[in-house]
C-alpha cells in the first residue's frame, strides 16, 4: 500500500469530492423526484461548507454519456448574486449544471446507446481522482479528501474494468469513497468501491429524508470516524464481471498472467496476450477453472 | 509555573463564560452562530449538524450508541463544549433519562444560513463613489505595517518610527502580562512576552483583542456587542469598502482601535468615509480554529546554526536577536547563530524578569535539627521549566521557514532542534522539591514513627537505610508544619 500522503492540517478539513448522478433515465422513473434531491443535496453542500472555513466541495456531474466539473468552492467567488433567497453558490452550481444536462442531452441524440441506462459513473471517479491527485501535490498542506457517489442508476457491466480500476486506485491513494445508492435495489459496484476503499455503503430507506441521512452520516470528518459508529455494509456483492461479455458471473476462468477474467475458455488472454495451454475443457479439470475469489 | 499564561485559541472560553442571556442574544446574529460553529470540536460539529432539524429532544443514550470505545472522552468533550455554549440544552427528565435539544434560535439561524445564506448588514460602496481603493498587495502592506508598529511600540523598542494612536492606557492594559516594569529599569518582557512575539500573527492578533474585549466593560463597552461586532466583522469582504455610517457610535469608536492594530483601513472620501477590512479581520474567524492561513516563510536554518533571515522588518530583527546572535544586517537580509550563549539568554529572558508572577525561581532546603541546637541552612537554587520556550523557538523556526527550505521535511535541520533542546535540558538536569530535612533523633522510634507520619501524607522523600545510624529524613516543605506539630507532640 501507497504511504498516506501526508496530514499536516487540521483535523477536520475535508475535500469532498461528490458525484452527482443526473442520468435522466432513472430520475424519471425515481419515487423521489430531482428538484427535491437536489434541494437536499445543495443543503448538505452548505453545511459542510459552513463546518469549516478551509472546507472544500468539488460537484461532478455524472450524466448518461459524458461528466463534467460543475461546481468547484475553491475557485468560484462567493459574492455577486446572493439575494438572501438562494445562496450565490447555489445559483451557479444550477446554472453549470442545467447547461451539463442540456449538453448531456443532444450528446444523447448523436449516438445513443444500447441496453440499460447506466451513468458514467467510471467516468466521474475518474475525473474526481484526478483532483484529489492534483490536490495531493499541491504542497504539504491539503485537506483530507473523500469521494461521495449520489448515486440512482443502475451498475453498467460494461464500465466494470474502469470501475474497479478507478476504485483500487482510490485504495492506494488512501481516498474513501462514500455511496449514497439511490436507486431500488443495492449497487455492487458501489458496495465494492466502499468496502475496498473504506468508505461508508448506503441506501437511504426513506429517500425524502435524504438531507438527515447525508449529514448524520456522509457529513462525518474522516477525522471524526475514528470514533464514531458508522453503518456498516451486511453483505456485499462481489461478484465480478467478465472481461468478454461484461457479464457478472459467479465463476469464471482467469488469467493466471494479469488476472482477467473471462466467462468462457479462450485461446489467448485478449488484455495481455498470453497464450493459454491447450484446452482442457472436455476434461472438465479444475486445474484452469478456477473459483473467482473476492478481490479485498 | 508561570501564572499568565498564554493561550492562544481559547477565545470561546471567553464567550462560553458570558451570561445565559447575552449568549441567546448573540445566536440571533447567523454570523455569529456560522463562526461559533466552526470553532466548535470536530465531533461537536457533527452533532449540531445532525439535530438541525430534529425538533424533538434526543436521548443520551441514542447519542451515545454512536460512539465507538474509543472516542467516549472526545464524545464527552464535545457534548460538554455544546452545553458550555448552550447550543445544546440538557434536561433529565423524570425517568432520569438525559436528552438533548438544539437551542432553537442557533437552530432557526443555521438552517436560514444553510437554505437561503444571509446578507450582511451592510452593502460594499460603488466604487463610483469609493474612486482610490487600495490594491489588495497594498492592503495587506498596510495591515502587516501597522501590526508590527503596534507590536513595536508594545515591546518599547527604540525602533518605532511613528507611534500608533492607541492610548498609553489602552497600550498599559495590553502590556500586562507581557511586560514588566520594575523599579529604575527598563521594562523587560516576561516569559509570556517572549512566547508572545513568537507566535504566529493570527494567534497574537487573539490575545490582544481577547485583553481588548475583556477590558471593554471599563470603557463602557458591551462585551457581547464587541464580541458580535467582531465576528461580523470577520465575514466581510477583504478590500471592500464599507459605509462607516452604517455603524453604531459604539461601533464607530471601535473601528478607530481596529484600524490602529491594521485590521481596518480608514478613508475619507469627499462626502463619506468607509471602512476596508484587511486580511486581519477576515481572518479573525479562521483563527479561532486554526492558523492555517500561513504567510511566507524567511528563516532559513543551516546545520552549521547559522540563520538567514530575509527580511527588511524591524520586528523580526528584534524577535531574532531574542534567541541569536545577530551578526550583521543588510537591507533585505538579518544573518545571525543560535548560540549556546544566545539561548541561554532567551532562557533567562522569561525567568529573571518577574519572580513574583513565575514563583518558580527558587527554592530552599532548610535542615532542621531536632534538639538543642538547630541551625539552618540555606540553599537557593535557581531551576527552570522552560519547555514552552523551547517549543516557542523551535515553532517559530519552523513556521517561519523560507519557502526553499519548508519543501523539505523537516525545514529546520534535525541537529539544530536537537542541539536546542539538549542546551535546554542543560539548564534543568536537576528537579528541584523544596524540602525540610530532619535529623538528630533522639530514640530510633521516634524516627521510624515520623517517618510513617511523613510517609502517610504521601511526603517522605528520602530516609536513612535501616543499617544507618544516623537516621534522618528528608520531607516535603510543604508538609513541614504537620511535621513540627507531630515531632513536637512526641517530644512532651
Amino acid at each position: 500500500m501507497a504511504s498516506a500522503p501526508s496530514k499536516l492540517y487540521a483535523d477536520d478539513v475535508s475535500l469532498l469530492m461528490v458525484l452527482l448522478d443526473t442520468n435522466p433515465f432513472f430520475w424519471s422513473s425515481s419515487s423521489l423526484p430531482f428538484s427535491v434531491f437536489l434541494s437536499h443535496v445543495l443543503t448538505f453542500l452548505n453545511s459542510i461548507l459552513l463546518l469549516n472555513q478551509l472546507n472544500q466541495v468539488v460537484v461532478i456531474a455524472t450524466g448518461y454519456n459524458s461528466c463534467s466539473y460543475i461546481y468547484d468552492s475553491s475557485t468560484s467567488t462567493n459574492q455577486g448574486s446572493d439575494n438572501g433567497r438562494m445562496p450565490a453558490r447555489c445559483v451557479n452550481l444550477l446554472q453549470k449544471l442545467e447547461e451539463f444536462v442540456i449538453k448531456d442531452e443532444q450528446l444523447i441524440k448523436e449516438g445513443l446507446r444500447e441496453g440499460i441506462a447506466s451513468s458514467l459513473l467510471s467516468g466521474s471517479l475518474s475525473m474526481a481522482l484526478c483532483y484529489i491527485q492534483r490536490v495531493f501535490r499541491s504542497g504539504p498542506l491539503h485537506p483530507q479528501p473523500r469521494i461521495l457517489c449520489l448515486q440512482g442508476s443502475s451498475d453498467g457491466s460494461e464500465q466494470y474494468v474502469a470501475i474497479m480500476n478507478a476504485i483500487f486506485s482510490a485504495q492506494r491513494s488512501m481516498v474513501p469513497i462514500d455511496s449514497c445508492y439511490m436507486g431500488s435495489s443495492n449497487s455492487a459496484f458501489l458496495q465494492q468501491a466502499s468496502y475496498i476503499t473504506g468508505g461508508v455503503y448506503l441506501k437511504p430507506q426513506q429517500p425524502n429524508g435524504l438531507f438527515q441521512y447525508l449529514s448524520t452520516v456522509f457529513a462525518t470528518d474522516l477525522h471524526s470516524r475514528a470514533f464514531l459508529q458508522l453503518p456498516k455494509s451486511l453483505g456485499v456483492d462481489f461478484r465480478a464481471s467478465c472481461f468478454c461479455h461484461k457479464k457478472t458471473i459467479d465463476m469464471g476462468y482467469i488469467c493466471s498472467v494479469c488476472l482477467s477474467i473471462f466467462c468462457k475458455h479462450h485461446k489467448k488472454c485478449s488484455t495481455c496476450g498470453s497464450v493459454f495451454g491447450q484446452a482442457q475443457s472436455d476434461v472438465n479439470s479444475t486445474s484452469n477453472k478456477k473459483r473467482k475469489t473476492p478481490e479485498t | 509555573m508561570p501564572q499568565v499564561r498564554i493561550i492562544a485559541k481559547n477565545f470561546m472560553d471567553m464567550v462560553a463564560a458570558l451570561p445565559a442571556m447575552k449568549l441567546d442574544k448573540l445566536y440571533e446574529n447567523a454570523f455569529i452562530c456560522e463562526a461559533i460553529l466552526r470553532s466548535l470540536p470536530p465531533l461537536a460539529k457533527k452533532y449540531v449538524l445532525q439535530m438541525l432539524c430534529i425538533e424533538v429532544p434526543v436521548t443520551a443514550k441514542s447519542m451515545e450508541e454512536w460512539v465507538l470505545p474509543d472516542g467516549v472522552s472526545k464524545h464527552r468533550v464535545a457534548i460538554d463544549r455544546l452545553i458550555q455554549l448552550r447550543i445544546f440544552t440538557e434536561t433529565v427528565d423524570r425517568k432520569r433519562e438525559t436528552t438533548y435539544t438544539l437551542n432553537p434560535i442557533f437552530q432557526t439561524n443555521l438552517k436560514k444560513l444553510l437554505l437561503y445564506g444571509v446578507v450582511l448588514p451592510r452593502e460594499p460602496m460603488p466604487s463610483n463613489v469609493t474612486v482610490r481603493l487600495p490594491s489588495s498587495e497594498d492592503l495587506e502592506a498596510f495591515a502587516l505595517g501597522q501590526w508590527e508598529c503596534f507590536l513595536l511600540q508594545l515591546i518599547n523598542s527604540s525602533q518605532i518610527e511613528r507611534p500608533s494612536n492607541i492610548s498609553s492606557s489602552m497600550m498599559k492594559i495590553f502590556q500586562r502580562g507581557l511586560l514588566s516594569q520594575r523599579d529604575k529599569e527598563a521594562p523587560r518582557l516576561t516569559e509570556s512576552g517572549f512566547q508572545f512575539l513568537l507566535m504566529d500573527t493570527n494567534a497574537q492578533l487573539w490575545y490582544i483583542i481577547r485583553e481588548y474585549i475583556s477590558n471593554s466593560e471599563e470603557r463602557g463597552v458591551d462585551s457581547a456587542d464587541l464580541i458580535s461586532f467582531l465576528l461580523e466583522l470577520s465575514f466581510h469582504v477583504t478590500g471592500e469598502a464599507y459605509n462607516i455610517n452604517t455603524l453604531t457610535e459604539v461601533q464607530k469608536n471601535t473601528i478607530k482601535d481596529l484600524a490602529d492594530l491594521g485590521l481596518v483601513k480608514l478613508q475619507q472620501g469627499r462626502k463619506d468615509s468607509w471602512f476596508i477590512p484587511t486580511r486581519l479581520a477576515t481572518n479573525l474567524s479562521v483563527s479561532l480554529t486554526d492558523s492555517s492561513s500561513r504567510k511566507q516563510g524567511f528563516v532559513v536554518v543551516e546545520t552549521n546554526f547559522r540563520l538567514y533571515a530575509y527580511s527588511t522588518s524591524k520586528l523580526h530583527c528584534e524577535i531574532l536577536r531574542l534567541f541569536s546572535r545577530v551578526e550583521y544586517q543588510l537591507p533585505n537580509l538579518i544573518v545571525g547563530a543560535i548560540t549556546k550563549e544566545s539561548l541561554y539568554s532567551a532562557f533567562e529572558n522569561g525567568i529573571t524578569a518577574d519572580q513574583a508572577i513565575l514563583s518558580f525561581s527558587y527554592c530552599t532546603f532548610i535542615y532542621f535539627h531536632f534538639g538543642s541546637s538547630l541551625s539552618r541552612r540555606f540553599f537557593n537554587f535557581q531551576y527552570a521549566q522552560i519547555n514552552e520556550c523551547t517549543f516557542h523557538i523551535i515553532s517559530f523556526l519552523q513556521q517561519n521557514a523560507h519557502p526553499r527550505v519548508a519543501e523539505r521535511v523537516p525545514s529546520v535541520p534535525e541537529n539544530v532542534t536537537d542541539q536546542i533542546r539538549l542546551w535546554e535540558t542543560d539548564l534543568n538536569r536537576v528537579e528541584m522539591t523544596p524540602a525540610y530535612h530532619y535529623d538528630g533523633f533522639p530514640s530510633r522510634d521516634l524516627f521510624e514513627g515520623a517517618s510513617d507520619f511523613a510517609r502517610g501524607y504521601n511526603a517522605l522523600l528520602w530516609e536513612d537505610p535501616e543499617d544507618s545510624k544516623k537516621m534522618s529524613l528528608v520531607v516535603k516543605a510543604e508538609n513541614h508544619v504537620h511535621m513540627r506539630e507531630y515531632l513536637s507532640r512526641q517530644r512532651q
